[in-house]
């Protein structure tokens, strides 16, 4: 998955508008980050990934770039 | 001697909270996002002075009032409930006088949440297919309003009050109607959903302070928390084999299943689920927009509004696949009879 199609996926997942996160933003602040967020993230992570996320460290992301560290070699 | 269900009722308290309340005490979350995300319009909710166990009664007592069964025909009564009347005496001897059950009748209650109306089929079915007994009474009732401090949006839009009465009963035949049953248990995953007080463990605590989380949930360590996030993994971990062990030990492909009734913890979590097996819309039970996830009930719920729409029908091959606080988790196969 290309890193543009990664955050396609994310906006989806917290219904933004397309385009509307360019990658280094804070998670709490600038994306809206909460409870259903990180619902919202496992299932597309599941589903367009193959990957099920740990949510310990899905708790330690604090922006959407340390969420594209989570999947290593899988966002090119 | 075989078990099967013979009818189902339900009870919902009268107080609705919805979600236009909700977007009002949580500005950030709109009455539209509170439904996309979670596919619940509305929950119930007990008043002060109602417990568990009345709305149990009032389950209950609409089952007995249909005339499929005597009181005086019960011979036992399991209540599945988070919320006893108390510690002791047991919830269901105080429902058992309620109702006017005979006193030769069993009765206790078992502590489960999501999981426990497979738990207490499977627990029926041993009962009425060793000869205990012809007629069991399952009752599944909650409140975990209670458990929730209002300032806590993340359960607050999920969980509804509400309270199921089913009757097993036995018939003469050689053909399962209900089983075989897959059960699970990690206790590991027990902080992710817990009120922590009031227990033996630790006692409820007085004055306890409000602490806001990342997301700004207010709670109590008197409330229930969930973490939600590690509820959904824990899910997307274990439902997929859960489905091919039930239909293994069931000796069914995926085809021959009619109706899949899940417990109906959220929408979008349950959409996620339903692609990921495969498993169609039609052939899907989604049931509980106007009461949310009412915990043990949800499945019977479910399998009543879905004989009634006729999305379920005598002769069909139902799954039921529950999983939840605990973690605990039971899979097990109907052929459904009608109600």
């Amino acid at each position: 998955m290309t890193k543009k199609e990664f955050l396609h996926a994310l906006e989806e997942a917290m219904a933004a508008n397309k385009d509307s996160i360019r990658g280094d933003e804070s998670l709490q602040d600038q994306v809206g980050w909460d409870s259903m967020a990180t619902v919202s993230f496992i299932a597309m992570a599941d589903e367009k990934l193959g990957t099920l996320v740990e949510p310990a460290k899905l708790a330690a992301c604090k922006t959407v770039s340390d969420l594209i560290a989570l999947f290593p070699g899988k966002i090119s | 001697m075989k078990a099967f269900i013979k009818t189902i009722e339900y009870y919902l308290p009268e107080t609705i909270l919805d979600n236009q309340q909700l977007a009002v005490e949580f500005s950030d979350w709109s009455a539209e996002k509170i439904k996309a995300k979670t596919g619940i319009d509305q929950r119930h909710i007990v008043k002060k002075d109602e417990c568990a166990s009345d709305l149990g009664v009032a389950a209950a007592r609409k089952l007995l009032e249909s005339g499929v069964v005597a009181a005086k025909e019960v011979d036992y009564l399991i209540l599945c409930t988070q919320s006893p009347d108390y510690f002791l005496p047991t919830t269901a001897c105080l429902i058992q006088n309620r109702l006017g059950l005979p006193k030769s009748c069993g009765a206790l209650d078992i502590n489960l949440g999501c999981s426990g109306f497979v738990y207490g089929l499977g627990l029926a079915k041993g009962l009425i297919e060793t000869g205990q007994a012809r007629n069991v009474l399952l009752i599944t009732a909650e409140t975990y309003s209670k458990h929730i401090h209002p300032g806590d949006k993340s359960v607050r839009t999920l969980f509804g009050d509400g309270a199921a009465a089913t009757l097993i009963s036995a018939y003469e035949s050689t053909e399962d109607a209900i089983g075989p049953f897959v059960y699970g248990t990690d206790g590991s995953g027990a902080l992710n959903l817990i009120v922590p007080t009031g227990g033996m463990r630790k006692a409820r605590v007085i004055d306890a302070p409000i602490r806001n989380d990342e997301s700004n949930n207010q709670r109590t360590e008197n409330d229930l928390f969930m973490n939600g996030a590690e509820i959904f993994n824990f899910t997307l971990r274990i439902i997929p084999p859960l489905v091919k062990q039930l239909l293994e030990v069931s000796g069914l492909s995926h085809e021959q299943i009619d109706v899949w009734v899940f417990h109906q913890a959220n929408q979008y979590m349950l959409e996620h689920i339903r692609k990921k097996l495969g498993i169609s819309e039609k052939q899907f039970v989604l049931s509980f927009a106007d009461c949310g996830n009412t915990v043990s009930s949800t499945i019977p719920i479910a399998l009543k509004n879905a004989a009634l729409q006729g999305q379920m029908k005598p002769g069909h091959k139902v799954a039921l696949v529950s999983f939840g606080v605990g973690y605990s988790w039971a899979g097990t196969m109907i052929q459904w009879r009608g109600i």
